[in-house]
């Protein structure tokens, strides 16, 4: 397809433009509910959960943060965020990134961030107990691998 | 459609506000492989020295540029094969200067009994050089948006479409929508992330072809 559109339209628009944002479409904004008090607010547990089985899993796979985030193509500072900052709202592709790399299902990874109200808290709860009975150290104890495998169980699609 | 080899091809003008004159630029129809090559090599590399900038300068996320995270390669990826979507680049000195997708297949909200069909813009973005907001001065070129609701109007009118456009618009660019390109203010659409959803009747479209032709 051609258009034919005359140089002085497009000069009298540009200079009305001005360099102003001109953009569209989905999937662009942060989430709605990040506010400036947000880190006045209590730690949620399944935060907690969240945050324990991302740090768990990538340990698991002897991946550095920067390693991780490349494979699920996100930014290092969104699983920075996730991994050490409780109260940080990570962007909605970015938990749906981590779920394709991590193999878990997205709704739930979504429900447990808080991104989402889950219908069915059941997995939370048993995430939030498996999450508790890990330690951060460097390598995964025999604790911390059962509770990495009961989170991935309670996560995965069924 | 999705990466285009040979598109067509249209002469246009873009505004160079340093230099207070007229650019010759291209619009094609369609996005290439070296669309997205500049896209990957120039626009991204600039974007993140801004995020670098706001992150430094302690602003909010909510305040950086909303389309940061769009991945311009898997959206072409998305729609690869399929026919109800269009594709739009603008280029200048042999540079990428905007891109844009629209889709076919939606409908018009304003006066839905009819329900007309639309060209719907999927997504449009512009080089982060040439958006005032982020470089924090004057753009190197102006006029990408308008020239590509333009094309949206044109390519809306040749599917018989009489004009019809509609978007969601980036909250920072809800003022572009309104009011230089005049569209209706439909509020905030729940189904889409909370974006203001604007569309362009035939009559409006027409307005604003007329409106850059007046002295």
């Amino acid at each position: 397809m051609k258009i034919k559109v005359k140089e002085e339209w497009c000069v009298s628009q540009a200079q009305l433009e001005a360099g102003a944002e001109v953009g569209a479409g989905v999937i662009a904004l942060d989430p709605t509910f990040e506010s400036d008090d947000a880190k006045n607010e209590p730690i949620d547990d399944s935060r907690v959960a969240l945050q324990r089985f991302v740090e768990l899993s990538r340990r698991q796979k002897n991946l550095s943060r920067q390693q991780l985030a490349e494979q699920a193509d996100i930014d290092l500072s969104e699983l920075e965020g996730i991994e050490t900052d409780m109260h940080y709202m990570p962007e909605t592709r970015t938990l749906y990134q981590l779920a394709n790399v991590l193999g878990v299902s997205q709704k739930k990874l979504m429900g447990l961030s808080g991104l989402t109200q889950p219908k069915d808290v059941s997995y939370v709860e048993e995430a939030v107990r498996y999450a508790a009975r890990s330690e951060s150290i460097s390598r995964l104890t025999p604790e911390e691998q059962a509770a990495l495998d009961g989170l991935i169980a309670v996560l995965s699609e069924k | 459609m999705s990466v285009a080899e040979m598109p067509d091809i249209s002469p246009i003008s873009l505004f160079d506000p340093t230099a207070g004159s007229a650019v010759p630029a291209e619009l094609w129809d369609g996005i290439t492989d070296k669309n997205l090559g500049d896209w990957e090599v120039e626009w991204l590399p600039e974007l993140l020295k801004r995020l670098r900038i706001l992150h430094g300068q302690g602003v909010a996320r909510s305040k950086w540029p909303q389309s940061r995270l769009w991945d311009w390669r898997r959206k072409l990826q998305a729609i690869e094969g399929l026919l109800a979507n269009q594709c739009f680049s603008i280029v200048c000195n042999d540079m990428t200067q905007a891109m844009m997708i629209t889709d076919l297949t939606h409908r018009a909200k304003l006066d839905a009994k009819q329900a007309a069909h639309l060209v719907y813009v999927e997504y449009l973005e512009t080089a982060p050089w040439n958006r005032k907001e982020i470089i924090g001065q004057e753009p190197r070129l102006s006029g990408c948006g308008s020239i590509m609701i333009r094309a949206a109007i044109e390519l809306s009118k040749e599917e018989g479409f009489q004009g019809r456009v509609g978007l969601h618009s980036l909250p920072q660019a809800n003022n572009f929508y309104a009011n230089q390109v005049g569209m209706e203010d439909l509020g905030i659409d729940k189904d889409y992330q909370n974006l203001r959803y604007f569309e362009l009747t035939p009559e409006k479209a027409e307005a604003y072809i007329t409106k850059g032709q007046q002295p």
